[in-house]
């Protein structure tokens, strides 16, 4: 017997009400009700776009990018300079934790991030 | 009659020794993991281990639990050497009943702990156990209470080491975050409150018991863990390494390691390491390098609020503690993770007569709503207190920059440094030029024609007046400033003149210090 659960969700302050189906893992998938729910989704690309098994770079702190190191398609080794940011009057090297092949800059040279703000992804 | 006698205590011994018997032996060896007994005689001296209480047994009766044999009851207690100096031991057998923690197991605890804390010798915990023996009750719960107790009253007075080497969950995580140093083992060791599947239940979230309380998540994330292994021996080698830095309780001085690298080993690296650039960063890393005795450099919580490096060393053979700003990792601010494994080091380093080497290059402390929201006003503070409460020798370094409340916080004369060098590079100020030119000389910047280039040319007159380490010094804020090749030399000296130190606050029940 599959249990529906009910939840209010709050996005950018609208309140929705949705319902959730628990399924067996077997028949676990994604299923869109109507096309008015999907057009209620958020615009924001981070969101439409997420960061999918990719490896997020994020800002650490609030600051101006100074350069980036690199473009889209490149591979890069653990420990290369990605990004580097200009903040609390110092320039950060903004480097990659693990080697992979950049999937992505969200950032263009004099770009001003706050901290978490993704600055490159990872694949 | 001699014989027989002889043969039981033979009997009963070898039962002991071989603890939940072979196959699950067997199987402890297949999940990566060494038994209690292993891993004692791999970290003590060869033939230095005496056992105490190998015939305790427990006296639970309920749920079946009167034929339940368990040999040692489950952990291994008793006393040896490390380095040849003296040190007690538990360890808890994760093949008898699963290591957990009853009456009797946690009695044999308590005994060594209070040995321990009577004759002033360090403890060492290895953690391998499922938790409370859920068929003893509140008599296990009791336990528990027993040595989070004693771990407290030892506080400060013997160096208490936990190696967590399997599960440590609930109320079993407590004992360790009592004590000093944490050292986790890769894959095999977590530690939580609650469990993933509790926290499935309550919150929805799913997590793994490695992503939620594993040795990484641990050293990076919740800052538990001071220092991770790859295996069961990587990690008892960190033990002897510690310990090798430590006094035996804190009445005592810690051990002289001779080491044959000069003091005054003259370092012309150092004198280029500061990049031309103020803005620029470096690794303090390769400072510190040059520094202690054949660059070897202990760190500890390396992984956590990098901006912030911790660790230990020794010169001219004597243990030391550095603590030093990181320009390279959030551009060496101070935050509240920072604050926290700071003073919690520095108290570590008090507690023990380690003195406190402060190498200081941070702009300040970071800004930002995360920051003030989560309370870096009551984290900051404990720097402070940390520093200004410590009576051990405390020589601090400034090597760039060194502003307003983070310049105070980094171990400042104004704090109670003992001794303060700054290297021709330091500038000590009350905010960086550009901030204090906005401030100062706002008007003139305004009303020019040019308000770029004004307020340029301001903070470029503002650097050249205080950007340097001479007005601190004129004020006697700064004892000496130093050619950055003859460094440990300075320091050696330094601590040389230090060591005999007595130093008193006023007598009182106890400080409260932000926590």
């Amino acid at each position: 017997m599959p249990t529906v659960r009910r939840f209010r969700v709050t996005v950018n302050g609208k309140v929705y009400e949705v319902e959730a189906e628990e399924l067996a893992q077997t028949e676990a998938k994604t299923v869109v009700h109507d096309a008015a729910s999907q057009s209620n989704r958020a615009p924001e690309p981070a969101f439409a776009k997420p960061p999918s098994a990719g490896v997020s770079i994020e800002a650490p702190l609030p600051g101006s990018v100074l350069d980036v190191k690199v473009a889209v398609g490149q591979s890069v080794d653990a420990g290369q300079v990605l990004v580097i940011l200009e903040a609390m009057k110092m320039e950060n090297e903004i480097i990659a934790p693990d080697a992979g092949i950049v999937a992505d800059v969200r950032v263009a040279k004099g770009h001003s991030v706050s901290a978490g703000d993704v600055l490159v992804v990872l694949q | 009659m001699h014989v027989d006698k002889d043969k039981e205590l033979a009997r009963r011994l070898a039962q002991i020794e071989a603890m939940g018997g072979p196959e699950r032996t067997a199987r402890q060896h297949e999940m990566g993991k060494w038994t209690a007994r292993e891993r004692i005689a791999y970290l003590l001296d060869p033939e230095t281990f005496e056992e105490i209480g190998a015939h305790v047994q427990h006296r639970s009766t309920r749920f079946g639990m009167s034929t339940v044999d368990a040999p040692a009851d489950g952990v291994v207690t008793g006393f040896g050497r490390i380095d040849g100096r003296l040190v007690y031991v538990f360890a808890q057998d994760f093949t008898v009943l699963g290591g957990s923690l009853g009456e009797m197991h946690a009695a044999k605890i308590q005994r060594v702990q209070d040995l321990a804390l009577k004759a002033g010798v360090p403890i060492i915990g290895l953690n391998d156990s499922g938790g409370a023996r859920i068929q003893e009750g509140v008599d296990a719960l009791n336990g528990y209470g027993e040595i989070f107790k004693r771990n407290t009253w030892s506080s400060g007075v013997i160096p208490q080491i936990t190696v967590i080497m399997g599960p440590s969950a609930g109320g079993a995580v407590y004992s360790p975050a009592l004590t000093d140093v944490i050292i986790m083992v890769k894959h095999t060791a977590q530690m939580f409150i609650t469990g993933p599947q509790v926290i499935q239940t309550v919150t929805g979230e799913t997590v793994s018991a490695e992503a939620l309380g594993g040795a990484e998540a641990h050293l990076r994330r919740s800052g538990v863990a001071h220092l991770v292994a790859a295996d069961d021996g990587q990690a008892l080698d960190l033990v002897r390494r510690l310990l090798s830095f430590l006094p035996q309780n804190w009445m005592e001085q810690p051990p002289v390691r001779p080491s044959d690298d000069p003091v005054g080993r003259v370092e012309m690296a150092l004198s280029s390491v500061i990049p031309e650039d103020p803005n620029k960063p470096y690794n303090v890393l390769e400072v510190i390098a040059r520094i202690v005795d054949g660059g070897d450099f202990f760190e500890l919580q390396k992984g956590y609020a990098d901006n912030l490096v911790v660790g230990l060393g020794r010169i001219g053979g004597r243990s030391v503690g550095l603590v030093a700003n990181q320009p390279r990792v959030l551009a060496g601010t101070l935050d509240i993770n920072a604050s926290d494994k700071l003073a919690r080091f520095v108290r570590f380093l008090d507690a023990f007569n380690i003195p406190v080497i402060t190498l200081v290059d941070t702009p300040g402390y970071l800004p930002g709503t995360a920051q003030e929201y989560g309370g870096i006003i009551r984290h900051g503070a404990k720097v402070l207190y940390a520093y200004a409460e410590a009576t051990v020798p405390k020589v601090t370094l400034i090597l760039r920059k060194a502003y307003g409340g983070a310049y105070l916080a980094m171990c400042s004369r104004s704090l109670g440094a003992d001794l303060v060098f700054a290297w021709p590079s330091a500038e000590i100020a009350v905010m960086g030029p550009e901030g204090a030119a906005n401030i100062i000389f706002r008007r003139e910047i305004e009303s020019s024609d040019d308000p770029v280039q004004a307020r340029s040319a301001k903070a470029d007159e503002y650097r050249q007046l205080f950007a340097n380490p001479y007005v601190a010094a004129s004020r006697g804020y700064i004892d000496s400033v130093i050619d950055p090749a003859a460094t440990r030399g300075h320091l050696a000296q330094a601590l040389m003149v230090l060591y005999n130190k007595r130093d008193d606050r006023v007598r009182r029940r106890h400080g409260n210090m932000p926590v």
